[in-house]
């Protein structure tokens, strides 16, 4: 019968001896094993979402069809598929014997592996084997002649001269894993050669490998003796470096083995595209120590086979940025099989193992998980280190003025929300509102697209071709706020979820819309991907695939196919994380564009550089931009026209890299938009005449019948004006602006007598009328002359007691101050600006002050800040700032009819709070920036009749005796002067940094008391001034320079020579 | 008896300009208000001080003598107060300055006059006086009345008011001021000069200035080459130098230089915060270049545009080399 002897002239101790080896072998195995395990269990639970049958599913059919490991390196995926195959059937071959001679024959006495079963076995047995040499042969050829510099550890981005030691271990355990198997895998043959030179078998041809080296041996002259010395010495050799590489498995590379079964099984369903939200029970944000990673992520470290794939296609490595995703999983790996995932004592994650800068070289563009052939999600890992960055307040300034902006204005660009759908201003038909019209399409515009001159034309595009298209569209105007993807993914979590929050609540407050539609992928992703995480959304769609529909439906016609050689970049958040390839290419096409691909495309394409909030952190000097790389890309393709974008912040990115990168003549950059407004002519459209005729008729009719009765008017009213022109005016006084008139001005100044000659009125047509104000609602002001001197006192609050003193008290005058838009109504008494038309912030002096506080309290080792505002309920939002900011208590003191006050009223209040706080010294801004008082602060110390000093630098003090201060003076010089405690300090702003509360931190800060006092007793005529009028002012404005950038320069140009002489 | 009490500004024994520009503002309102306008000099050596300000218009010098020139609050308001009270003038002037935000306020409060601050517009209606400020960021004015006050103290915006031109024959008043308890409260240490250097933005006749506008730091020596070129110095505002981009001689500004001989400037990517239009916008001619068309820079330049900065950069880059 057809088989094999299985333990050939072995003594009965010998295969005890087997066994033993045998079974320590498993029992190292194990071991190793349960290590995992055990250090799997100490990460945290998992956040991500994940479908494990799903998972499960594709796993087995991503191993078995070697798919993702073919991709981009497919000799590397052929070796691979040898090796695996090779090996899985030498696996299952052996599971067979064992099963047999182990198992089912000492319980059951049956063989089976025998006859046609064992002849089968024998042959499918060797191809195996032979897959795997050659997989292992082709491997080892690969890293000896390829230099492949995505296999090579030294991290030249760090300027690294030399490996260092634990990546010569890599390199040694790479070649030892291939070594050693290949020496398995030749053994092998060797014992089935001897075995068929001395037994001869007639089924020997079932062998074909064993059987062509046994003739090899024969041939060779080799004697039935040599060949039973052999076949007992190579079966001890072979068994037992078999049984040590398995016992192995778990301890070096040979585990990704096991864990890419786990980590390809536990893929999360949209990695980075939906980032795990934060549990809210956590004392501290994202990951600070290496067990607040999931067991997940740790199984992810363990799945990292070093293949390179991701540090090749990081766009942060491949410009010299400090971070390759490989490198930071296998340094996450080392600490972690360290550590075994346990958090260390003195040793921070995050600045000692991996760099913060590191962290922030992160694009979160996607291409390291895309491409990596077993599942890891390397940015997810980093976004939830970042979390932490941003708790700590480590991070880059300019980014945390963006985020600060965000949080104020709802914009990146910090501008008044109500600027947002001002590009829709020189369209020439009107944006619905859907607050106030229902319509098909809701339009989210994002940032760059709403506030960004280069690509606001591209919305006005847009908005043209979806009117010639006769599509209904609507804007959520200033309803809208950034839509937090990129917040999210820089790492501030809260602020994120503030963001949804206010978007959704926007979106739901409106009239009907049936789907959201946008040109910015990045809000797309995240309305599409995570906002139904936190409530009901219509479906999204990206601009490219709207142009799609319109133009394949007929509804945009193309009458001039452009006919240019074009290449097509695929924005990050369409393409890798939403799949949305093919759309652009479909516009692109029907416009009549030759799409020639960069050799990134797709799938692998290379991210311009913004995302992950990199477009808010400066790029260093001197260093590519990964940006600069792919101008460089698309100019090898050679005679292209134009480099077509479809997102607003690869337009930015891809405008500035095409001159800095000195591509500027080849070719431009433009949106997909804007070629499709070439192709279908649309400058020869007229889309105010757009509606259907019935509607154009008596639109015309209203608009003649409009324009005569307000000729009509017109005349009425230039009567009346003249009659009252005669008529003394009320609101005219002597007055003197003396400005020293602008250059050209000469004559407006001559126009403009000097005193005492009444001064024009204001001709601003948004000044109030000229009437006498309407009656003021606070009571006249305390009478006083130098023999009836009114001292101002302190404010009584209703008896406001304050906590007992258990240490140093400082206290910090805080204010909301208010940022005025360019558009803006005065009240009805035109005494003060409409407060809708305000947004507030923490004012930057007071933000200063309280980081002075916060600092002298941290120096000195301990005491207690108070925050005193005075304000409505709305500047509760700066005191839970500076609350979480460390502030320990805060006061808001208010009565509706202080709005604007004077200092010397909002000084009395201060010192209401004060009086009762008695604290240790008070810090106040120098001013604020809405009203620039620059007084509240000089008012408050005369009141409490403390020392003081103002536009305060720096200072120093002990806690009890003198303080030493700076101050700053004008032309840059600097007092240093020392005065006695309890002191009043006026803090100057640029002295230093203050740091950044989260909105985590806000939110945790509700923990802490604020009380609110009356301030009632304040309005008792105790201020400085009564405010007569508010109005905007005439300015003499610049003469405007027109023309292109080109054009003005020549003039600016020759202004210069002519006045300077250059 | 109403009247004007000015209060002049030194630094170490040297008259600053702000002193004439209150006087020159006082004088614009002075038949309005009545009574005459007297000025008051405070410092070691006041005599030497007061010949400055025996400007045209001025009736009466008031010298206060203290233990030093190094100023300080306490001392100030004490010496005001004093003299008002002697002269019981209706309006009190101080200059918008470092050390007028210092007192000016505290002196209003311990009179419980009348008090506005950074004033820059001064006038009267029905003979009582007007003052306006600007406010929410200097976007809009607003207009301020002191009615039932008799004593209003103002402090006004420097580099705004002309001075007067010629000599006074004011008269010269010696004040006794009683400085017990204030004087040593605090006490002077040193004066800290900014670092030396070679720019000097006072002295230049044709500055090239940056601000936020040219967005990263990088772009830094891209305009020092430009300006270079050009044969301009290199200036900035502020937030440029809080950044740590350039050192302090650069900054233009309140808080940095006042371009004083400068004929042609050129602003770069600045908005114009009023605290950098102090050190500039009395320039002959200002060329601004930024993007935000309502940016107040425009309000003080003589020619504007809103183009790319950098594209404009550029090409002038090609003009000049």
């Amino acid at each position: 019968m057809e088989t094999r002897v299985l333990f050939w002239s072995l003594s009965h101790d010998a295969i005890v001896a087997f066994y033993v080896i045998g079974f320590s072998a498993i029992a190292v195995f194990l071991w190793g094993l349960w290590r995992h395990i055990a250090k799997y269990r100490r990460g945290a639970a998992n956040v991500s979402a994940v479908d494990l049958w799903a998972g499960m599913r594709r796993m087995v059919a991503d191993v078995l069809s070697h798919r993702t490991l073919v991709r981009r390196d497919r000799y590397a995926g052929f070796a691979h598929m040898g090796i695996f195959f090779g090996f899985v059937i030498a696996a299952i071959g052996t599971s067979i014997i064992t099963l047999e001679y182990d198992i089912v024959y000492p319980l059951f006495g049956v063989r089976f592996w025998k006859g046609d079963f064992y002849l089968l076995f024998s042959l499918i047995l060797d191809l195996g084997h032979v897959a795997l040499i050659v997989g292992i042969l082709m491997m080892m050829w690969r890293r000896a002649y390829f230099r492949l510099p995505k296999l090579d550890y030294l991290r030249a981005y760090r300027g690294e001269g030399e490996l260092r030691e634990p990546a010569r271990k890599w390199r040694r355990e790479d070649w030892l894993f291939m070594s050693v198997l290949l020496v398995i895998e030749l053994s092998g043959f060797t014992q089935e050669a001897v075995r068929l030179l001395m037994d001869r078998p007639e089924w020997a041809i079932w062998s074909p490998v064993g059987l062509a080296l046994a003739k090899v041996f024969a041939g060779l002259g080799m004697s039935d003796a040599t060949a039973a010395a052999i076949r007992g010495a190579n079966w001890w050799m072979h068994g037992v470096l078999a049984l040590a590489f398995t016992a192995a498995i778990p301890w070096y590379k040979a585990k990704h083995m096991i864990a890419v079964l786990g980590s390809l099984s536990m893929r999360s369903e949209k990695p980075l595209a939906r980032l795990p939200r934060e549990p809210e029970d956590k004392a501290s944000a994202g990951v600070a120590c290496i067990s607040e990673f999931s067991w997940k992520d740790m199984l992810n470290f363990d799945a990292c086979t070093k293949c390179g794939r991701c540090h090749e296609a990081c766009p942060a490595r491949s410009t010299g940025y400090p971070l390759s995703p490989r490198d930071l999983i296998l340094d996450l790996r080392l600490y972690n099989d360290k550590v075994q995932g346990r958090p260390e004592e003195g040793v921070s994650l995050i600045g000692d193992v991996i760099d913060a800068e590191t962290l922030w070289s992160c694009r979160s563009c996607g291409a390291c998980q895309e491409i990596c052939p077993v599942g890891i999600e390397h940015p997810t890992m980093i976004v939830q280190m970042r979390r932490q960055l941003v708790d700590r307040g480590e991070m880059d300034p300019l980014l945390q003025g963006a985020l600060d902006a965000i949080s104020s204005t709802g914009n990146s660009f910090g501008e008044n929300s109500r600027k947002r759908s001002a590009w829709t201003r020189e369209l020439e038909f009107e944006v619905k509102d859907i607050r106030e019209e229902r319509a098909e399409s809701l339009w989210f515009v994002g940032d760059y697209a709403s506030f960004d001159p280069r690509n606001q034309k591209v919305s006005r595009a847009f908005a043209s071709l979806l009117k010639a298209a006769r599509a209904d569209f609507a804007l959520l105007h200033e309803g809208e706020r950034n839509s937090g993807n990129d917040v999210r993914r820089v790492g501030e979590e809260g602020l994120y979820e503030s963001l949804v929050e206010s978007n959704l609540e926007a979106m739901a407050g409106v009239k009907p819309f049936e789907r959201i539609i946008t040109t910015d992928p990045h809000s797309y992703n995240t309305i599409r991907n995570e906002y139904p995480e936190f409530g009901p959304t219509a479906p999204v769609e990206h601009y490219s695939s709207v142009l799609a529909d319109l133009l394949d439906t007929g509804r945009l016609k193309v009458t001039k196919p452009l006919n240019k050689r074009v290449t097509f970049h695929d924005p990050c958040h369409l393409g890798r994380l939403n799949g949305g390839y093919d759309a652009p290419r479909q516009v692109l096409e029907a416009i009549g564009c030759e799409i020639i691909e960069m050799p990134r495309n797709r799938d692998n394409s290379f991210c311009c550089g913004a995302g992950g909030g990199r477009i808010w952190i400066p790029d260093p000097p001197g260093q590519e931009k990964p940006s600069e790389n792919r101008m460089h890309e698309a100019s090898s393709l050679g005679g292209i026209d134009v480099f077509v974008t479809c997102c607003p912040k690869d337009l930015t990115m891809f405008e500035d890299a095409r001159k800095t990168s000195g591509h500027e003549k080849e070719f431009v950059v433009q949106d997909i938009a804007e070629l499709v407004a070439e192709a279908v002519e649309l400058e020869k459209l007229t889309l105010k005449d757009l509606p259907p005729l019935a509607e154009r008729l008596t639109d015309a009719i209203a608009t003649r019948i409009a324009e005569v009765v307000a000729t009509r008017l017109d005349e009425v009213l230039a009567g009346k004006m003249a009659a009252l022109a005669t008529a003394p005016e009320a609101g005219s006084f002597t007055a003197t602006r003396a400005v020293a008139p602008p250059a050209e001005a000469a004559e407006a100044a001559a126009e403009q007598p000097a005193a005492p000659v009444a001064r024009p009125p204001e001709p601003d047509i948004s000044a109030p009328p000229a009437a006498p104000p309407a009656a003021d609602p606070l009571p006249a002001l305390t009478p006083m002359d130098w023999d009836n001197l009114a001292p101002v006192t302190p404010a009584d609050l209703g008896g406001y007691v304050a906590p007992d003193k258990t240490g140093l008290r400082i206290m910090v005058a805080v204010k909301h101050a208010a940022k005025l838009g360019d558009e803006y109504e005065f009240t009805a008494d035109g005494r003060d600006i409409g407060g809708e038309f305000l947004e507030h912030d923490l004012n930057e002096w007071d933000d200063a002050a309280l980081e002075q506080a916060l600092l002298l309290i941290e120096a000195l080792g301990g005491g207690e800040v108070v925050a005193v505002a005075v304000g409505p309920e709305e500047s509760e939002k700066s005191l839970r700032k500076v609350l979480a900011k460390g502030a320990d208590r805060a006061i808001r003191v208010w009565d509706d009819r202080l709005a604007n006050a004077d200092p010397v009223t909002i000084a009395r209040a201060l010192a209401g709070v004060a009086r009762a706080e008695a604290p240790d010294l008070i810090l106040t801004g120098t001013q604020s920036s809405d009203q620039a008082h620059g007084s509240t602060g000089t008012a408050l110390a005369r009141i409490l009749g403390l020392a003081h000093a103002s536009v305060i630098a720096s200072v120093e003090w002990d806690g009890k005796g003198d303080l030493t201060v700076t101050r700053e003076l004008e032309g840059g010089t600097r007092q240093v002067l020392s005065l006695p405690a309890p002191a009043l300090l006026a803090i100057q702003t640029g002295t230093n940094t203050p740091r950044y509360a989260t909105m985590r931190m806000i939110k945790q800060a509700k923990k802490k008391p604020l009380e609110v006092l009356d301030g009632a007793a304040l309005i008792d005529g105790g201020g400085g001034y009564r405010v007569r009028r508010m109005y905007t002012p005439v300015q003499e404005k610049a003469k405007m320079l027109e023309g292109s950038a080109e054009e003005v320069a020549e003039q600016i140009a020759a202004l210069i020579r002519e006045r300077k002489g250059t | 008896m109403p009247g004007i009490l000015v209060v002049a500004e030194q630094m170490e024994g040297s008259l600053r300009d702000i002193s004439a520009e209150l006087i020159g503002a006082a004088l614009s309102i002075k038949d309005q208000i009545g009574g005459p306008l007297r000025v008051l000099v405070i410092g070691a050596t006041p005599d030497n001080l007061a010949r400055g300000v025996n400007l045209h218009g001025v009736d009466e010098i008031l010298t206060v003598t203290t233990p030093s020139d190094h100023f300080d609050p306490l001392i100030y308001e004490q010496a005001v107060v004093t003299a008002g009270g002697q002269c019981k003038p209706t309006v009190v002037l101080i200059g918008h300055t470092v050390s007028g935000m210092a007192y000016g306020a505290s002196v209003a409060a311990r009179l419980g006059s009348g008090f506005a601050s950074d004033v820059f517009i001064l006038g009267t209606a029905d003979g009582e006086l007007i003052a306006t400020r600007a406010a929410y960021g200097n976007k809009v004015e607003m207009e301020m009345g002191f009615s039932g006050k008799g004593v209003v103290v103002l402090t006004l915006r420097g580099a705004t008011f002309a001075a007067p031109d010629g000599g006074g024959s004011a008269t010269l008043t010696a004040l006794a001021v009683d400085m017990s308890g204030i004087e040593g409260v605090s006490t002077h240490v040193e004066y800290q000069e900014a670092p030396p250097s070679d720019v000097d933005i006072t002295k230049s006749g044709f500055i090239l200035s940056v601000g936020r506008g040219i967005q990263d730091k990088d772009n830094l020596p891209r305009f020092a080459a430009l300006a270079d070129k050009l044969g301009a110095t290199l200036g900035c505002s502020r937030p440029i130098v809080d950044s740590g981009w350039l050192a302090k001689p650069h900054q233009v500004g309140q808080s940095g230089k006042v371009a004083s001989n400068c004929e042609l400037y050129l602003a770069l990517g600045i908005s114009g915060a009023v605290q950098h239009l102090y050190g500039m916008k009395h320039v002959d001619t200002i060329i601004a270049v930024n993007t935000d068309p309502d940016a107040p820079i425009f309000n003080v330049a003589t020619y504007g545009t809103t183009v790319d900065l950098f594209e404009l950069t550029e090409a002038l880059e090609r003009h000049f080399n």
